[in-house]
């Protein structure tokens, strides 16, 4: 009973076990002198100092300020990189067009115009939504381009069989088939949306994650430092695991080929 | 219309043109020009202030002085030997790991949630603290490229490791196989496809790592430029490093998009 019960859990337990080692590894090395706390910090002291910035507003302000940018920022890249895929999937020509500048924007680190932006847009938040919704842009629009062309030939031939006009194959067949590669998109375009977030904030900011991790470097708070470290991995963490279960809700109505 | 896109596709199937004049590499062709025409104009007309965006001739003639200049190749040279050291770091302990968590449940379950936290999250936000431990020189920029390409190339191998024929490993075992010859024998070329998908997008990643990591904290290479010239406004000068730096990239990403489809069709034979 227990053995079964233990062979059924066991990548969850032994995944705690692993995140439990490595915080108790971690907490020994320093507190038996292997290792100076001015680099590492502990994960006691950050524990605390989590809580004492939540306790002053101080981790719900970062966070709100990040989030701000966040949401913008894959707002506008699902606006505008769905609205272009659907173009560019829908009328070769259109994707002809756009291309050249999806490849260049794929190849070039967003981050190296980061001074051009400055020079339009200023230091703070409009730049820092610039960034991520330039590094959220291309898996959107790229996802979004696949899904319409990967409509299913067999029903699009069905339908136009049927008198179905262009018009009527895109909203009922192209459109609707789409929708799971284009929520797989929005689910790289959240990570990366992030990813150019905090970066942003690292660079130029006044308030955000991002910020108080390159504040507290620059005054040397480790223990600062972790905090915030540790809540953008997980803020990440739950963003991408909210996706996923948006992309299994959305894939769950198609009829699987092999189950039919 | 798609209709007559479909049409237009059998026919150039059953006609083949010539590759440049295709309609959507003329489009293309097109496109570009038009963009560049703009942005040559644009500042002369006044709709929008020439400092801040250049121009398309500017940007050339800085690139052909800026090129040939010993400043620009000891940037390349340092930038370089910090994404090569990195990557190389990230492989050599990458695809180890991949096949230990493949042929290892236990490994797998212990080494797993860490290693998706990291991956999905941005661990480019790890960037300040390596700079504490590894002061603002090549290591912690070597350390930062290793962070960006270590994730996804572990996390390809080991997918491509797990589709590994059960079968070749027991008859590999039987016949006495060490635990390193199953690894270059079996594992390795198996596993090669989604090594070069992790590979691919191990360079973008490792390529941002090194620009922001140098654009951050340096006192050299193609990240430290693009910050002093960001800082001195010379647009021109900027967009020729940046523009190094995508060709570079882009060259890489598709060099190895091209060894994938080989391997591709040498694995279907």
């Amino acid at each position: 009973m227990t053995a079964k019960f233990l062979k059924r859990h066991a990548p969850l337990i032994l995944g705690a076990v692993s995140m439990i080692g490595i915080c108790v590894i971690w907490q020994a090395v320093v507190d038996l002198g292997f290792m100076n706390p001015f680099f590492v910090s502990r994960p006691t002291d950050v524990a605390q100092e989590i809580l004492t910035q939540a306790e002053d507003g101080q981790l719900l302000r970062n966070i709100m300020e990040s989030m701000k940018s966040f949401l913008i920022a894959i707002s506008m890249a699902g606006v505008v990189g769905v609205g272009l895929g659907l173009l560019a999937g829908w009328f070769r020509d259109a994707e002809a067009a756009l291309s050249p500048f999806i490849w260049f924007k794929y190849s070039a680190p967003t981050i190296a115009f980061y001074p051009i932006f400055i020079a339009f847009l200023g230091y703070g938040t409009p730049t820092i939504v610039a960034v991520a919704f330039l590094f959220a842009l291309t898996p959107i629009y790229a996802n979004t381009l696949a899904g319409i062309r990967s409509a299913d030939r067999d029903l699009v031939r069905a339908a136009r069989a049927f008198g179905a006009r262009p018009l009527d194959i895109f909203l009922k067949v192209a459109l609707p088939s789409s929708v799971p590669i284009v929520v797989a998109g929005l689910r790289l375009g959240v990570g990366r949306a992030l990813t150019g977030v905090v970066v942003a904030e690292l660079f130029g900011a006044t308030a955000g994650l991002g910020y108080a991790v390159a504040e507290s470097s620059q005054r040397l708070q480790t223990t600062r430092m972790m905090a915030s470290i540790i809540v953008i991995i997980i803020i990440g963490v739950l963003l991408t695991q909210i996706l996923s279960w948006a992309e299994k809700r959305t894939d769950a109505w198609r009829v699987q080929p092999d189950a039919a | 219309m798609l209709n007559t896109t479909e049409a237009a596709n059998n026919k150039s199937a059953a006609l083949p043109l010539p590759w440049p004049f295709s309609r959507s590499f003329a489009i293309s062709l097109a496109s570009v020009a038009i963009f560049f025409l703009i942005w040559q104009i644009a500042p002369a007309l006044g709709w929008v202030n020439g400092r801040f965006t250049s121009q398309p001739s500017q940007v050339l003639v800085a690139g052909w002085t800026e090129l040939g200049t010993a400043t620009f190749w000891n940037a390349a040279r340092i930038s370089f030997t910090e994404f090569a050291l990195g990557f190389a770091l990230s492989l050599a302990v990458a695809l180890p790991l991949a096949a230990l968590m493949v042929t290892s449940k236990i490994a797998r379950y212990m080494i797993d949630p860490p290693l998706m936290a990291l991956y999905i999250a941005p661990s480019l936000i790890l960037l300040p603290i390596l700079i504490l431990w590894l002061g603002i020189g090549m290591a912690s920029k070597v350390a930062v490229v290793f962070l960006g390409a270590f994730f996804p190339i572990a996390v390809n191998t080991m997918a491509g490791m797990r589709q590994v024929d059960p079968k070749l490993l027991t008859m590999a075992r039987a016949f006495g196989a060490s635990r390193s010859r199953l690894f270059y024998s079996i594992l390795i070329p198996s596993a090669l496809p989604s090594l070069l998908t992790g590979i691919r997008l191990g360079i973008g990643r490792g390529v941002l790592g090194v620009i922001v990591g140098e654009l951050y904290a340096a006192q050299a290479g193609i990240g430290y430029q693009l910050s002093t010239y960001g800082n001195s406004m010379r647009i021109d000068l900027l967009l020729v490093y940046a523009l190094v730096v995508s060709t570079f990239g882009y060259v890489l990403t598709e060099f190895v998009r091209l060894l994938e489809v080989q391997v591709g069709k040498w694995g279907a034979k």
